[in-house]
């Protein structure tokens, strides 16, 4: 028999809740969710959960995962117990549960973890710098092959595991059976969802909700195509003029992009972008200062004025470490990939319960 | 003696009655009756000249009674007794056809049908008024005092306005001391205000005021009399506390006598005493003294001798009130034993006990030694029973439960609430209550009756499972460390005691009934009885004082005046026909029946300040003793005669003048209709404005106006601004 865990509030509060325990429960919120469907309605029952601290609940559900936070439910809530805030709490909060390190729920909790980390690892390349007596080839040459190996030791170290736990609790524990087949048959959405981020056009059809949809869709495309140009193709220092200017454009739209994604959250004219948590502002700022720095690099380098500029380098690696040893397995960037494994897991779900019937 | 001289009205209603009864005809026809002076067809019964003009006929042709056949009695019945007085004649030799609503309007599809049924009414009402007596108003005359049964919140508060009316007001409290359960109920929502300071409030305003007696430990013993002039027996316990003691004397032997009581859950504390108080500032501030135990401490007894006086004896008073206001209030609704672990564990207590101890503990919860951390709350407990006695909502529990809530969050830190409850019904403002809880984090899960939440005491702390609504309803559950049950209101269990004294009729929720929830909410159906507060069913205190302050408000408008008139419509006993077997008194609801001698004979008599003339006594009189007023059986009997005599009536002629000549009929229409023509005149105005520049209420000016639009006099002209209203302007 499930049993209330009072002091839940209080932990889902430090991952960014707000006042959901105003909600009385009228489910107005998921009348108005355009996501939410009979068999996978939301988000009350999140709310209800987290009011009652029924820990095992969320984690084996997937439901955070298919609300893409439009704000419907919070402008729309009675009381004022912000439901979409909630959802985007649980998402966070969630991800801690998936991570085996328990990283992630640190710096998540508290924002001295985050800079903490931050300053570590500013140290770090500084005194690395300094052992290779600040010589800016020798580091652009170690700074390209931190790329490669970053990548490969996040994913092989914490992304893949902590994926196999979120299958674990969503999959295993709640004893879906699912056949082997329905792996390969749902495999599509992983891809569709991982890339396309459809189920945002499914969220209340406004200019706003396309534009965003647009501006990801963009942002993933030219970030990934951004890491294939740099660690596969050595944008800087890559003589091909098709490569220079791909990485062109690749690393402004990402700046432009995140330029334009701080700006509405300084701004907050719509409920998504009310409440920003510590982890949402590194992500688009740290991503912004990545996509900057890049290009200006290439640029200096093409009009080869590099080695007034070495400190920029350092900047940018600097900015490159954080990001990829804290941000992306730890940060916002999982729910990226999160989201397109709970969409993938979902359908796998979906195939166990039709199974059942 | 059988009148003679009739005159009879058949009103057209400007067509909602001539539309379909052919009154041209009735008239003419009836004007050949028997004893039939005048018989006239009036377009508005009611107008200003119709009335005059019948005046004018009464007078010029001596009759002696008249009938109108118009709209219902409830509209018009003053009208036209007023017409009567005016003319010369008395008020009750007139009567009242309602041809519209039981005739015209039901009957709009069949005017032939209705034509008929009018006749038949029409004759029923002349056949009536030739037997109609000439009757006079009961007059009674009413004492300006007021007897206040309960001396509670609601029953202070409506002493202390009854008083300032100008009434004399004996309030009458049971208890030894004023307050009832809101001296004990702690901190009030919504103000925070204590319950105590509530009532010494009200206590020492009382004090103050010289036209309020206030009697303590009085019971009601017996009240006799009717509306105006009762008369209150009431037996006053003595306190034993000498009149002439000094009472700080009485005061330091008080405190110190013997123990406090030490279990806090407890509010009276006279099992442990031998004088006592029901909390330390209760009002009046002297204690009462437990004689037997008194007696048997002979060494105390010596010791303090000088401030007791064990002579006193029970008193008897008789008052004499013009009208009695029962504000006796409710009981707390008791868990049986087992009821949610009642009684089976000392950690499940009722909401009432658990005000209590959060009153009495400032810094830290504590209850049997132990701090209280967390506290679940299940509602609803003996309420809202659908297969159970206590149908009801007791409606104040929810805030009480919630505002309680709130406090545990201010006053101690860290206690954690859960809300086990069925639905939460904090209405009006007390919604923000609600909200406030929420937002403190208190846990709220619902239940439904048919699975009621299982408390399970077996472990250290009490286990709670309960299937959660709110959560696709899985059993969830908790622990924690006392079970409040929150236990609504019942009635009073003495009720009977009360209600058999004053025949006061009980309801089925065993509260005390009103005659009407709407319309006449603290009228009994006893003539100057009436009930306010809780006694008639559940009540927060706001309401309770609100419907007692109504109360005396009804009570001041009827005594005042210093006489009462009452309609004569009464029973009547016929002394040479009456045997007294008593059974017109045992069957009457109203106790306005009693044995009288007369002439060394036993016969029935009646009181016609209590009587109502229901007529419930005369059908069980086996001699046929009792007759109704207005409802002989010469009456009666003359009626039915008169609605099935043979009639022959024929068919209506329709043409296309009749319309046209009952458009030029419309001369007679009444004078509103002059002023709302002169006020449309050049303008074009809606009916709350026409109401409003005419001082008319909106539903007359809506009846004319209407009646106007289809004789087209006005006609609509487009919507307002709101969209709310047509507005009107005169066809030309």
């Amino acid at each position: 028999m499930p049993h209330i865990n009072p002091d839940f509030s209080t932990e889902i509060k430090k991952y960014g809740a707000k006042d959901f325990e105003l909600c009385f429960n009228c489910g107005n919120c998921t009348a108005i969710c355009s996501l939410s469907t009979a068999n996978e309605s939301f988000p009350r029952e999140m709310i209800r959960y987290s009011t009652l601290g029924l820990e095992n609940e969320l984690k084996s559900s997937l439901k955070p995962w298919l609300c893409y936070y439009c704000g419907e439910c919070s402008s729309d809530c009675p009381r004022q117990a912000h439901p979409g805030e909630l959802m985007m709490s649980l998402r966070r909060w969630i991800t801690a549960k998936y991570d085996w390190t328990g990283l992630a729920g640190l710096f998540y909790k508290y924002i001295a973890a985050y800079i903490i980390g931050f300053l570590l690892i500013i140290a770090g390349v500084i005194a690395f710098a300094s052992l290779k007596d600040f010589n800016q080839e020798v580091i652009m040459h170690y700074g390209h092959y931190f790329e490669m190996f970053a990548i490969a030791g996040v994913f092989a170290v914490v992304l893949v595991p902590n994926i196999i736990r979120m299958w674990i609790y969503t999959i295993i524990k709640p004893k879906v059976k699912a056949p082997f087949k329905s792996y390969l048959s749902a495999f599509s959405e992983l891809i569709v969802h991982m890339f396309i981020q459809k189920r945002t056009l499914s969220c209340e059809d406004t200019r706003e909700t396309r534009i965003r949809w647009f501006e990801h869709l963009i942002l993933v495309i030219g970030y990934l195509s951004l890491l294939f140009t740099t660690v596969f193709l050595d944008w800087f220092g890559s003589q091909n003029l098709f490569v220079i200017v791909l990485g062109y454009i690749q690393s402004a739209i990402i700046f432009v992009v995140t330029f334009d994604f701080v700006l509405k959250r300084i701004k907050k004219k719509s409920e998504l972008h009310k409440f920003s948590h510590p982890s949402d502002w590194f992500f688009v700022i740290w991503l912004f200062f990545m996509g900057i720095t890049a290009f200006m690099i290439r640029l200096f380098i093409d009009v080869n004025i590099i080695e007034n500029n070495f400190w920029l380098y350092l900047f940018h690696l600097i900015i490159l470490v954080q990001w990829a040893v804290i941000i992306v397995p730890f940060g916002k960037w999982t729910h990226f990939l999160y989201r397109s494994f709970a969409m993938y897991f979902s359908r796998i779900q979906e195939i166990g319960a039709l199974l059942k019937k | 003696m059988k009148k003679q001289r009739i005159g009879v009205y058949i009103c057209h209603c400007g067509g909602n009655i001539s539309d379909y009864v052919d009154v041209e005809q009735l008239s003419k026809l009836i004007k050949d009756e028997e004893g039939i002076i005048i018989s006239k067809d009036v377009m508005f019964a009611c107008a200003d000249s119709n009335q005059k003009d019948m005046i004018q006929d009464i007078q010029d042709q001596k009759l002696d009674a008249i009938v109108v056949a118009s709209c219902s009695p409830k509209l018009h019945t003053h009208t036209f007794r007023n017409v009567a007085i005016r003319a010369g004649i008395n008020q009750y030799n007139y009567a009242q056809v309602n041809i519209r609503e039981q005739c015209s309007w039901a009957h709009s599809d069949t005017p032939m049908d209705a034509t008929i049924k009018a006749y038949g009414l029409i004759r029923a009402g002349m056949n009536r008024v030739s037997y109609s007596e000439a009757l006079e108003n009961v007059e009674i005359k009413t004492h300006r005092a007021v007897a206040i049964v309960g001396a509670g919140v609601a029953g202070m508060r409506a002493a202390i306005d009854s008083a300032r009316m100008g009434n004399h007001v004996y309030l009458l409290e049971k208890d030894f001391f004023v307050g009832g359960h809101v001296a004990q109920a702690g901190k009030l929502y919504p103000t925070n205000e204590d319950g105590k300071e509530v009532v010494s409030k009200l206590y020492n305003t009382i004090r103050q005021m010289p036209n309020i007696t206030l009697f303590t430990g009085a019971h009601l013993e017996r009240v006799s009399g009717s509306v105006g002039s009762f008369t209150v027996e009431v037996k006053i316990s003595p306190r034993y506390i000498a009149t002439n003691a000094d009472p700080q004397k009485v005061h330091r032997v008080f405190t110190d006598c013997c123990p406090e009581n030490s279990n806090p859950l407890l509010y009276k504390d006279k099992e442990h005493r031998i004088m006592y108080k029901s909390y330390p500032e209760a009002c009046p501030d002297i204690p009462v003294v437990d004689v037997e135990r008194l007696q048997s401490n002979v060494a105390f007894y010596e010791k303090y001798k000088d401030i007791f006086d064990v002579n006193q004896q029970l008193q008897l008073l008789k008052l004499n009130v013009g009208s009695v206001l029962v504000t006796t209030g409710f009981d707390f609704y008791q868990p049986t034993e087992g009821e949610f672990g009642f009684k089976q564990s000392d950690k499940v207590i009722t909401l009432p006990e658990f005000k209590k101890l959060v009153e009495s503990n400032s810094d830290q919860l504590i209850y049997n030694g132990k701090p209280i951390s967390s506290v679940a709350f299940i509602y609803c407990v003996g309420n809202r029973q659908t297969k159970g006695e206590n149908k009801y909502c007791s409606r104040q529990c929810c805030a009480a439960t919630i505002h309680t809530s709130i406090q545990l969050h201010e006053k101690y830190k860290g206690v954690k609430a859960y809300h086990v409850y069925r639905d939460i019904r904090t209405y009006g403002k007390q919604e923000l209550l609600y909200q406030k809880s929420s937002q403190l984090g208190d846990i709220y899960l619902k239940y439904e009756e048919k699975e009621p939440p299982v408390i399970d005491c077996s472990g250290t702390r009490p286990l709670v499972k309960v299937k959660d609504y709110l959560t696709s309803k899985k059993e969830i559950s908790f622990d924690t460390d006392l079970v409040v049950l929150v236990t609504g209101m019942v009635a009073r269990e003495d009720r009977t005691e009360i209600a058999s004294i004053l025949k006061i009729p009980i309801g089925s929720d065993k509260f005390y009934n009103e005659i009407h929830p709407k319309l006449k909410p603290v009228e009994t159906v006893i003539g100057g009885v009436y009930i306010g507060g809780a006694c008639q069913g559940p009540k927060n205190i706001a309401e309770s004082v609100q419907s007692a302050l109504s109360g005396a408000a009804k009570i001041n408008a009827l005594i005042k005046r210093g006489t009462i008139a009452l309609e004569p419509i009464v029973a009547r006993i016929n002394a040479d026909a009456c045997v007294w077997c008593g059974k017109c008194a045992e069957v009457c609801e109203y106790d306005a029946i009693k044995m009288v001698e007369l002439n060394g004979k036993q016969i029935a008599e009646v009181n016609p300040a209590t009587c109502k003339g229901c007529g419930i006594c005369a059908p069980v009189c086996q001699p046929d003793a009792i007759e109704i007023v207005q409802y002989t059986n010469n009456e009666i009997e003359s009626m039915i005669d008169g609605f099935m005599s043979q009639v022959d009536i024929k068919e209506k002629e329709v043409d296309a003048e009749s319309h046209e000549e009952a458009k030029a009929g419309m001369k007679e229409y009444p004078q509103v209709w002059n002023q709302i023509v002169t006020l449309l005149d050049g303008q074009k105005l809606t009916i709350p404005q026409i109401s409003e520049q005419l001082g008319q209420e909106s539903n007359v000016i809506t009846y004319h106006l209407m009646t106007m639009n289809k004789y087209s006099v006005v006609e609509p002209a487009g919507l307002d601004d709101d969209e709310a209203y047509f507005y009107y302007k005169l066809k030309k």
